[in-house]
């Protein structure tokens, strides 16, 4: 369970605040896979960031308990220079991993980088890189993934290993995604909150749920 | 699977800042003179400066060798205008990595500052080998004293790159600001000349700079015989405290916005 607290988010503008959330009250369930629904602007990204704690709220707190990924979008965290491998020691070193080598050779085997994942990731393609910043993801058991539009990226191949990875992950962690693809979210998700106006609605049932948005 | 070591907040803050410093070696230089050009740029710019000083007027300065006497106050405003600017660009350097919830700007701040004085250290270092092959005389009577200049002022550009740091992440153009600000403080520290040299009644245009009391300081510490004038220990002592003190608590009342832009 997510407790979302009294939020309140803005940014400055040149027009004075835009808020994104007003004293949102909101708690997210725990045992779904959740697809996160909203028009452009809505506040998804946002909302992701606010989970993962990559941001935080002008007024108010986020209370969980649950062990959560950072926002696992293009490459976010990857450093052009330093190589493949470099930059996954980073990320584990960052969250904690307990056993560095055992964690590398987990992501190069789920990347299929192979060579390249010696080589600095500015000689890698945009694919490469999402593959990369994905592998180090599910290489950590988090509670939670938070996934941002990154299944659309890849190859058939990866597509096909990244969902079998979200499969299988599904049965001891969670998923929270962000997707603009229907069909993709009804293979991970079975429910879904709908982002409208500041509002959060949640739905037990991801048809519904998707009938509701479309219908905004 | 994977197992995730179950640390202490002092653990996550020490694993954060070793990750994001080993990042700063590996990724600060990029070309293929690596890491050296670092040490070696400062090491030739003072060399340079204070070795053409001591073939146009040579001898000694106020007793001591005009090559240490240079040395001096070359290395400590090159090791102040490095921190400060690199520290100032700490915050927009690692925004990607804030992303992390381990990450935050503070560990950045750290890092680099840890960072530049890892280098400083190592071009005094090689001053000191540079030194010893031309045969001057290494000579420090009061040790202990100069380290603790170093180190405050190492404190001082901490803090105030701190201070720009926060204030960039508002306003971006102050960072043009700060550069033009930094580059006149070589000419007004005292590296070129002593406050002694200067008549006292215009003491008071040079000694609200911390930097030219440290450097006239650690003149004075490494040559008792040098008699420096009109600075203080307590003087830079109180500026590291207040501006260590502000840093911090604008840090912690304005961290949260830095994160957002």
């Amino acid at each position: 369970m997510i407790k979302l607290q009294n939020i309140t988010k803005y940014y400055p503008s040149k027009l004075g605040d835009q808020y994104v959330f007003t004293e949102l009250n909101f708690n997210i369930p725990s045992g779904h896979n959740i697809a996160l629904l909203g028009a452009n602007g809505a506040g998804k990204s946002t909302l992701f960031r606010l989970l993962a704690g990559s941001e935080y709220p002008n007024k108010g707190k986020i209370v969980t308990d649950l062990n959560l990924s950072w926002p696992v979008a293009l490459a976010t965290g990857i450093h052009p220079q330093m190589t493949g491998r470099e930059n996954t020691r980073f990320i584990g070193m960052i969250n904690g991993v307990a056993d560095l080598n055992a964690y590398e050779q987990r992501v190069l085997s789920f990347s299929e980088l192979g060579d390249k994942y010696l080589l600095p990731v500015r000689t890698y393609s945009s694919g490469m890189r999402t593959r990369l910043a994905f592998a180090c993801s599910m290489g950590i058991d988090f509670d939670i993934y938070l996934i941002d539009e990154i299944t659309s990226v890849g190859d058939a191949k990866f597509r096909i290993k990244a969902k079998q990875a979200l499969l299988e992950k599904s049965k001891t962690s969670n998923v929270i995604m962000v997707s603009h693809n229907m069909d993709e979210l009804k293979q991970f998700c079975d429910s879904a909150i709908v982002l409208n106006k500041g509002e959060l609605t949640f739905y037990n049932d991801l048809q519904l749920a998707i009938e509701h948005y479309q219908a905004l | 699977m994977t197992t995730l070591i179950k640390r202490n907040p002092w653990e996550i803050w020490r694993d954060v800042i070793f990750a994001l410093f080993i990042r700063e070696i590996r990724s600060g230089f990029n070309d293929k003179f690596g890491i050296a050009w670092a040490v070696v740029t400062p090491v030739i710019f003072i060399f340079m400066l204070s070795y053409m000083r001591t073939a146009i007027a040579d001898g000694d300065t106020h007793s001591m060798p005009v090559f240490v006497f240079m040395m001096y106050g070359m290395t400590l405003v090159k090791f102040f205008q490095a921190t400060l600017n690199s520290c100032a660009m700490a915050f927009k350097k690692n925004k990607a990595l804030f992303a992390f919830r381990q990450v935050q700007p503070l560990s950045s701040l750290v890092a680099i500052a840890l960072f530049q004085l890892l280098i400083n250290i190592t071009v005094i270092f090689i001053l000191f080998i540079v030194m010893y092959v031309m045969s001057i005389e290494l000579r420090m009577d009061t040790s202990l004293n100069i380290i603790a200049n170093v180190l405050q002022l190492w404190f001082i550009a901490v803090a105030i790159g701190c201070l720009f740091a926060l204030a960039e992440s508002y306003v971006a153009e102050l960072g043009k600001i700060r550069e033009l600000m930094s580059m006149p403080l070589l000419f007004i520290s005292g590296v070129f000349f002593s406050l002694k040299d200067i008549p006292q009644s215009y003491w008071h245009y040079f000694d609200w700079n911390p930097i030219l009391h440290a450097i006239e300081l650690s003149r004075q510490a490494a040559y008792s015989s040098y008699g420096a004038v009109g600075v203080s220990n307590s003087f830079l002592f109180q500026v590291t405290l207040t501006s260590t003190f502000l840093a911090l608590a604008c840090y912690h009342s304005f961290w949260k916005q830095a994160l957002n832009s």
